[in-house]
């Protein structure tokens, strides 16, 4: 049975058996390999998408329960206002040291934004408590996020 | 002599008083109403299978009893051969383990006549004549018909024998006394079959066969007296059972199934999540994977109605209300414990959100559950420790076991920052309070 699902503002149709993750279908069907694969259960957020304007982790999340609902990619999100702005200001701050969970990261901090548009650093932790990065650059995280919300990059 | 014959008549006296005291009254003597003998109740068929059943093979009969029973939870060991066995009931006087009940002839029940299962399961006594304990609810299963066991033991009878022995029990003395367990039996199993009420309709009557000598409800759901046996003046009003807490399911409007819809109870049974009410998770998440969303719909109403007759029995542990869905952001609303806050933001907010609405799916939301109104914490801190997995038609969505990830001392002040955010009350959880629970979990 095909499943549809509203991807970056448009309609994707595939077979998916309903209890697959999101991310299994973003990754393995759609070969869309910007959102990344870090622990599986949820707990380190390289997987985060956004459903409805929400950051949610794709690891856990099947994929029926996401039919008829927005869901918007790290391949998407440079054309959001918040998004685009996130990105160029990790640009300048060059956030990015290996990569692997940034994707994650750019989607929280830009759901983060979104809803938030000058958070303070008690709004930073508690949107972002839950995007590890084993390279340690929270702090140019930080700084990024204050950046984006402050609209001083170029 | 004369004072002595007198003593006699004053002691049986007493002791006759006490078992009545401490015994209470049966589990359907609530209703109250005129009871028949089943051969004499023409108004509908409270027993056996539903009527698309009526026609099968007596081992499908079986298989719809057995699960209605729900015997394969409690004897399989996780991750091991169903119906094999293993199983670890946690007490505090030592562990219990379940049986092989699978057809094999050395380690299982292959060589019991159809009496000597009858004997085991509504009187708790083994082939070889030795006592069972009361986990197994040979308590309950009195009141269903010979027939019904009888097509239980011929579905067990056509599965694989499984050549494994559950471990030995370790219970501590007096406990470890099988034949105890007469005394036990003598006072607390009287041995009574079903007997339908006259005064109520088909349906409540097959809802409490249903509920009573096959679902057991009132195993987890129903408190125990003085001597470890179900106190029925007080029930459905909520138990901890193996470190759970089984919530109150009468018919009480604040803290039982009062104020649930018709809707939100099949929901829950069927399917294991109720909009506003929670999923079901730990034992009784068991409870409605492997059985009641196995029930024919009609038998599920039937449960139903049942349920709606159990007097009101208040909790006073809980809080009258359920709190209302919390603010948005996570500067609002009380943020007490800054430990609990801190682990939450990283491990739950993601699914859960800061509201306790989740964005993932209704059936990770937060409001509205006993769990997170629970001012002891006690489902919560468990759902933390083991994870749970909701099993739908759609497929099935879980969260991961945190037991393993975080310390005692952190699961303690999440729990206690999710039911003072989420609930009407915050919990005062330690982490002595975690370790202990972790140690009343079954496997």
């Amino acid at each position: 049975m095909a499943t549809k699902l509203t991807i970056n503002g448009e309609t994707k149709s595939f077979d998916a058996p309903p209890d697959m993750p999101l991310l299994w279908v973003l990754r393995d069907i759609l070969g869309m390999t910007g959102t990344k694969f870090g622990c599986g259960i949820a707990q380190c957020g390289a997987c985060t998408v956004h459903v409805d304007g929400k950051a949610v982790r794709s690891c856990v999340l099947p994929v029926s329960a996401v039919e008829n609902r927005a869901i918007t990619t790290i391949e998407h999100i440079g054309s959001t206002p918040a998004g685009s702005k996130v990105q160029k200001a990790w640009l300048e701050a060059e956030v990015i040291q290996c990569g692997y969970c940034q994707s994650g990261q750019i989607m929280s901090a830009a759901a983060l934004l979104a809803s938030t548009p000058k958070p303070d650093d008690a709004d930073i932790d508690a949107a972002m408590a839950g995007n590890i990065c084993r390279c340690g650059t929270y702090v140019r995280i930080r700084e990024a996020i204050k950046l984006a919300a402050n609209g001083r990059q170029s | 002599m004369r004072i002595l014959a007198r003593l006699v008549v004053i002691a049986i006296v007493a002791v006759a008083l006490g078992v009545f005291i401490i015994r209470g009254p049966g589990p359907l003597d609530f209703a109250g109403g005129t009871k028949v003998a089943l051969a004499d109740y023409r108004a509908g068929k409270p027993t056996g299978v539903p009527a698309k059943l009526e026609t099968a093979s007596l081992v499908e009969r079986g298989e719809y009893l057995a699960k209605a029973a729900d015997c394969m939870v409690c004897h399989t060991k996780p991750g091991e051969k169903e119906y094999a066995g293993g199983l670890a009931f946690k007490l505090p006087f030592g562990t219990l383990y379940s049986t092989n009940i699978t057809p094999d002839k050395d380690t299982g029940i292959g060589n019991y006549s159809d009496q000597d299962f009858l004997n085991a399961v509504q009187h708790g006594k083994r082939r070889d004549g030795a006592r069972l304990y009361p986990a197994m609810p040979y308590t309950s299963y009195p009141l269903m018909t010979d027939e019904d066991v009888l097509a239980v033991k011929a579905y067990l009878f056509s599965l694989p024998a499984v050549r494994v022995k559950a471990p030995e029990n370790t219970l501590s003395f007096p406990f470890n006394q099988r034949w105890a367990m007469t005394f036990w039996s003598a006072v607390f199993n009287p041995d009574t079959r079903f007997a339908p009420d006259t005064s109520k309709s088909p349906e409540w009557n097959r809802g409490a066969y249903l509920a009573e000598a096959l679902a057991h409800c009132g195993e987890c759901h129903t408190p125990r007296n003085l001597g470890f046996a179900l106190d029925n003046r007080k029930k459905f009003a909520g138990a901890i059972t193996a470190g759970w807490h089984a919530f109150n399911i009468s018919s009480d409007k604040a803290t039982g199934l009062g104020n649930w819809s018709d809707a939100d109870l099949i929901a829950y049974l069927s399917l294991g999540h109720a909009a506003g009410h929670g999923s079901a998770s730990g034992p009784m998440g068991e409870a409605v994977d492997h059985s009641f969303s196995q029930f024919a719909p009609e038998d599920i109403r039937s449960i139903v109605a049942y349920l709606r007759s159990v007097p009101a029995q208040p909790s006073p542990d809980l809080p009258a209300t359920t709190a209302p869905v919390a603010p948005a952001s996570h500067k609002e609303g009380i943020t007490a414990d800054a430990r609990g806050k801190k682990v939450f933001a990283s491990a739950c907010a993601s699914c859960h959100g800061w509201s306790g609405e989740s964005p993932v799916s209704p059936m990770a939301t937060l409001t509205g559950t006993w769990a997170v109104n629970d001012p002891a914490a006690t489902n919560v801190a468990q759902i933390v420790i083991s994870g749970t997995k909701r099993h739908t038609p759609d497929g099935a969505l879980s969260m991961p076991a945190f037991g393993h990830a975080y310390s005692d001392d952190e699961i303690a002040a999440v729990a206690n920052y999710v039911t003072a955010r989420f609930g009407a009350k915050g919990s005062k959880l330690t982490a002595k309070d975690v370790a202990e629970l972790r140690e009343q979990t079954a496997e």
